[in-house]
């Protein structure tokens, strides 16, 4: 799924994750106050996820679960998904979702993305091929990224679409074209 | 779910498939004589005075633009045709009637090039626009029933119906598919998600074997 050159999987990675560490650690400089640069067994930090992957591979430390798929919002999911502010949590929700599935193996998480995505989805799928476009912002803000591209997409072409329909010029002149030229001694 | 600005690469625009579309065959009644022209796309003619003959729509707008021949409409293109595909489209539900692959771009070429050899062109006009708002509300009903368990459609859509629900679709299907991996979820709740989807199946179909 993860590809190299993807900039969206590489901001993905850029996502906090809450971890703690197992052992004490010494050069880490992750606590400003602290002069040792030195972080003690079971201390609690949020980690960016590509580190914390390394870090719990390793058995530095143990990831928890992000709080974007924490109880509360999997009830909001479950009550009505489509208008749950996920940009706000976390605008990589699928994205690090998978990835979390993947490195502490919480298989609620997949179903939970899928529900979330299947009921979104809809509501997406409606409002980029129907709605006028001042109706956008408010709906637009609570999409992540992803549903955000899918919306986009859409929209794109439908307008693509309704423009050639519409007419206008078949051929258009290249701007270089009709101008007078200039004498050369000027 | 990543790589979607390099699946957009893919979409044509609609002047391209326009285009495409002017590869179809038409047939023209031309009013100059000319011997056969021999392209590399194939022969065409010979051109005789009130003699239909068959060419491709580049061709015949060609020599529209010219006033050297008259366009006959093809055979879908007349009202009472087209009154029976719109009925047909509004009774059924989820299945699309059959029309030319291209009946959207033929359409727009006809009505910009040869609007004085189309019999009642507004309504003809019209009734394409009515069948081309159904089935555009259809298909984005239809759509509304895909998920994770969705892995082909088969549908008698046209060249620009698809273009234009394309960049969506294959986005959504991707994501779809990459969140019903079986390594994200457990499969006793694959099963339970695909409950929902077969009882109450549209014009989706799932591709069995």
């Amino acid at each position: 799924m993860a590809r190299y050159y993807d900039i969206d999987d590489i901001l993905a990675d850029e996502e906090l994750v809450p971890a703690m560490f197992l052992e004490a650690v010494n050069g880490v400089g992750l606590f400003e106050s602290n002069e040792s640069n030195r972080v003690e067994p079971r201390s609690k930090v949020e980690l960016p996820f590509w580190l914390a992957s390394e870090l719990h591979q390793r058995q530095v430390v143990s990831v928890s679960v992000p709080p974007c798929f924490n109880k509360k919002t999997r009830e909001e999911i479950g009550a009505d998904g489509a208008h749950v502010d996920l940009r706000s949590r976390c605008s990589y929700f699928y994205e690090l979702g998978c990835k979390i599935v993947q490195l502490i193996g919480d298989k609620t998480i997949g179903s939970l993305l899928l529900v979330a995505f299947q009921t979104r989805y809809k509501e997406v799928l409606i409002k980029a091929h129907t709605s006028a476009s001042a109706l956008a912002p408010k709906f637009l803000s609570l999409l992540t990224k992803e549903e955000t591209k899918l919306y986009d997409a859409a929209k794109s072409s439908t307008a693509a679409f309704k423009t050639w329909r519409m007419g206008g010029p078949r051929f258009q002149k290249a701007s270089v074209l009709g101008r007078k030229r200039k004498p050369i001694d000027e | 779910m990543s790589g979607q600005s390099d699946s957009r690469g893919f979409t044509f625009s609609a002047a391209e498939l326009e285009f495409l579309a002017e590869d179809e065959m038409i047939e023209i009644v031309p009013n100059l004589r000319i011997k056969p022209l021999s392209l590399i796309c194939g022969d065409f003619g010979p051109f005789q005075p009130q003699i239909p003959t068959q060419v491709p729509i580049w061709l015949a707008v060609a020599l529209k633009k010219r006033g050297k021949c008259t366009i006959r409409p093809p055979d879908w293109m007349s009202v009472e045709k087209l009154t029976l595909v719109l009925e047909a489209e509004r009774d059924k539900a989820s299945d699309f009637e059959a029309l030319p692959f291209h009946y959207v771009e033929i359409s727009r070429l006809l009505f910009d090039h040869a609007r004085d050899d189309i019999p009642e062109v507004y309504m003809v006009r019209s009734l394409i626009e009515d069948i081309k708002d159904v089935r555009f509300h259809k298909i984005s009903t239809g759509l509304e029933k895909v998920s994770s368990r969705t892995y082909a459609m088969k549908l008698n859509l046209s060249a620009m119906e698809v273009n234009v629900i394309r960049p969506f679709v294959t986005g959504s299907l991707e994501t779809f598919y990459e969140l019903g991996a079986p390594e994200i979820i457990q499969e006793s709740e694959r099963q339970e998600y695909r409950r929902p989807q077969t009882a109450d199946r549209g014009p989706r179909r799932e591709l069995r074997r």
